[in-house]
């Protein structure tokens, strides 16, 4: 089983089996293109910590079917559903989560794109706008007229 | 190093980022071009073949933030008032790392409408990215709601261009309370891909013309039951929505052919088609159809009255994709309809209706299983010439791919018919052999060996006895009984005791009807647990009517078995198995129809 080695943006070296990082459609097509590697594929945009992280998810789920093309429906009606590896695995700091989405949406990860945007959904739902703003460290940049505005045009909106 | 995807860039951040200037307005993402929409409206065919299948919403188009080409922020922005203040200082918290795509992301996870609302509240940035999800696909439970909405649309000085950001609408549940001034409003929307009316009875042309003319993205467009509107509102689909793939205008019955000709000469698209009750539609229309929408898979033409054969030989001639084919009530086919077909096979044809095709014979069954041997549900309900032969030398050849099978007042078929079915159809789950009198306890001994039979009647088959239904749940192996729907109005020889046996064994039933089964109507104690009868049924149906569904079929269950123990002090109390119930708003109005037309046969006896 071959392996190929990754240089994070903070110039760690990371060996890792091929077979896992080709969960990233991103070092997928580089391999296809270039073939043989034997110096580290840079990844630019991610640390070593995240990239560690990264890695511990392509290595859990290495063996999941691959996604199908028109997933995209399904996954997005179920929104709290997660796995239970993957929720412990999102357990982590606000830092790290978005981190982890971005590097995700970088490396072409699919999969771990949704379960992290799934993981910062949850923590959205059954919030006020003021709780989720200090959930979230956001300011609000509202003036009150405005927020009134807004919730008047939006006040029809209700669940189906 | 040259690379296949390229997914979005992300400009690095350093993660030790404290305060920074965020400038609202400035774009995350370089590659933007200055198209402002993927569709424009003037798109022509070639553009709309490059998403051929309706089940592409447009909301996949939007999270596909990968393919954007546009940042939702800019895209925003253009549809909302200006800010008077662009530059604030703000915390770079996590989340504010994140561009516009992957927030909008994160939000199309969120389904609630009440969450989404929340979003919108939080921050200019949230709004921009939470609304366009809002707003695709709104939904009011009450006409209030809807008013809000239409205020919201209607105010020039509103926050966000709202009526640019609704795709789908659905009046369906206000459809009562929907008119022509109420409904105006809405031809403020021009993006509009999916309409949806039904039951909007009150509607007539004058508001959907203007709409209809503004929204030439309309995909889908269901009008069913507007049975005021007339060829104007259909010309005007004719002639703007030419992306057309849906349309239901059951029940529309002044559409002639003078809108519905020129409808198919322009929605070269259609897939699927209701014209349910457009009686005044003539083969003309079915003609035209099917030598300009080749694409059509599901064409339902129920009492079309005027249909004739011709119209059968231009659509299997032409649409080689059919997949369903209703054509029940229109009763001047012939066999020559399908006699006349040469012979080729449409592997795709899944299900034909030809219920109330009365002059049809076992040689059109013939040739049809002949040339669609994949069919998986056949109706031949009140095609009262077919026999056995039709059975046991035709539709047996469909073998396994048969699933659904309604032979109901086909009065000629024996037992014999339905011995061959079983050997050869071991997969059907649904078979209806209403007021097939000739049918004895043999035929339903027959029927207990087709393992995945779920929905059995047998309405009026009065012959039954308790003898037949025992044998009709007990399996021979050890699995449990698996039907979930069973007919028995009418079949007056039936007992208390067959009944029992029936429920007691199938733990699966969520519906049995027993309508005009004296021991059974009869009884106070056992009609508390019937759901009630149907509003229009006279005094002599409500009598008669009995009819269990849901956890009323549980609730009985258990009175029997109480009762039973109550005789027999050493029968076994246990019989009321605890159930996970199964939903029961699957009620298919035909059943529904065919209890209450029982009911009205009753009356005639």
């Amino acid at each position: 089983m071959s392996e190929i080695k990754l240089l994070s943006s903070d110039q760690a070296t990371i060996t890792v089996e091929k077979s896992v990082a080709e969960r990233s459609i991103l070092i997928k097509n580089m391999l296809e293109d270039v073939g043989e590697v034997t110096e580290a594929i840079p990844i630019p945009n991610v640390n070593e910590n995240v990239l560690k992280k990264v890695i511990e998810w392509c290595e859990h789920h290495k063996g999941d079917p691959p996604a199908q093309a028109d997933d995209d429906s399904d996954s997005r009606k179920k929104s709290s559903d997660i796995d239970e590896w993957d929720q412990k695995f999102m357990q982590v700091d606000q830092e790290m989560l978005f981190e982890i989405i971005l590097a995700a949406n970088y490396l072409d990860i699919k999969p771990l794109l949704d379960v992290g945007c799934k993981t910062v959904a949850n923590m959205i739902k059954g919030k006020s706008p003021e709780e989720i703003r200090k959930t979230f460290n956001i300011q609000n940049d509202f003036t009150p007229d405005e927020e009134e505005q807004i919730r008047r045009e939006n006040e029809w909106a209700e669940d189906r | 190093m040259a690379r296949k995807s390229m997914p979005l860039s992300i400009a690095p951040v350093p993660l030790d980022a404290g305060y920074v200037i965020v400038d609202q307005n400035s774009t995350s993402n370089s590659s933007s071009s200055s198209s402002p929409e993927r569709f424009t409206n003037d798109a022509g065919p070639d553009c709309f073949l490059s998403n051929p299948d309706d089940s592409h919403s447009s909301i996949a188009e939007l999270t596909d933030f990968r393919n954007m080409t546009v940042s939702p922020i800019e895209k925003m922005a253009s549809l909302r008032k200006p800010h008077p203040h662009q530059q604030q200082q703000q915390p770079l918290s996590p989340v504010n790392r994140l561009p516009p795509e992957l927030l909008i992301a994160i939000f199309s996870k969120i389904t609630s409408l009440v969450v989404l609302k929340t979003c919108m509240l939080v921050s200019r940035q949230w709004a921009d990215c939470s609304v366009e999800l809002l707003w695709h696909r709104p939904h009011f439970g009450e006409f209030t709601k809807y008013e809000a909405m239409v205020a919201a649309i209607q105010d020039e000085n509103a926050f966000y261009k709202y009526s640019q950001l609704i795709k789908r609408l659905n009046l369906t549940p206000i459809s009562a309370k929907a008119n022509d001034g109420s409904m105006k409003p809405l031809g403020l929307c021009t993006k509009l891909e999916r309409l949806t009316l039904t039951n909007c009875v009150n509607l007539t042309d004058s508001p959907l013309v203007e709409i209809l003319a503004g929204n030439p993205r309309i995909q889908a467009l269901d009008m069913s039951q507007l049975y005021n509107i007339s060829d104007l509102s259909i010309n005007v689909v004719a002639q703007n929505c030419p992306r057309l793939q849906g349309l239901n205008v059951a029940g529309c019955k002044r559409i002639t052919d003078a809108s519905m000709v020129p409808l198919s000469e322009n929605c070269k698209f259609l897939r699927r088609l209701k014209l349910n009750d457009c009686n005044l539609l003539t083969n003309s229309t079915v003609i035209s159809l099917a030598e300009n929408c080749p694409q059509l898979l599901e064409v339902d033409l129920h009492k079309c009255h005027n249909i004739t054969d011709e119209s059968v030989l231009h659509m299997f001639n032409q649409l080689r994709q059919l997949r369903e084919l209703r054509l029940a009530y229109c009763d001047l086919l012939t066999d020559d309809a399908f006699l006349k077909l040469p012979n080729r096979t449409y592997e795709l044809l899944r299900i034909l209706d030809l219920t109330g095709c009365r002059l049809l014979t076992d040689q059109s069954v013939g040739k049809i299983v002949g040339i669609a041997p994949r069919l998986r549900n056949l109706i031949l309900a009140k095609c009262e010439n077919i026999t056995d032969r039709a059975v046991t030398h035709s539709i047996t050849k469909l073998g396994k791919n048969l699933h659904y099978l309604h032979l109901g007042h086909c009065q000629h078929l024996t037992d014999r018919a339905v011995q061959a079915l079983v050997r050869y159809c071991n997969r059907i789950r649904y078979i209806d052999l209403a007021c097939c009198t000739l049918l004895t306890d043999q035929a339903v001994c027959y029927l207990a060996g087709l393992p995945k039979l779920r929905r059995i009647g047998l309405v009026k088959c009065h012959q039954i006895t308790d003898y037949a239904i025992q044998t009709l749940v007990r399996r021979t192996n050890d699995l449990p009984c698996p039907l979930e729907r069973v007919h028995l109005s009418y079949c007056t020889n039936l007992t208390v005791n067959g009944i029992h046996d029936l429920i007691k064994s199938c733990e699966r039933l969520t519906h049995l009807s027993l309508t005009g089964v004296d021991v059974f109507y009869s009884r106070k104690d056992f009609t508390q647990f019937c759901r009630p009868p149907p509003e229009e049924f006279n005094e002599h149906q409500r009598e008669v009517f009995c009819v269990f569904s849901g956890s009323g079929v549980d609730k009985l269950r258990r009175y029997l078995s109480a009762q039973q123990a109550a005789n027999s002090a050493t029968a076994n109390t246990a019989g009321g198995n605890p159930l996970a119930f199964y939903n029961d708003e699957d009620d298919d109005t035909q059943e529904m129809e065919e209890d209450g037309e029982a009911g009205t046969d009753g009356v005639e006896d």
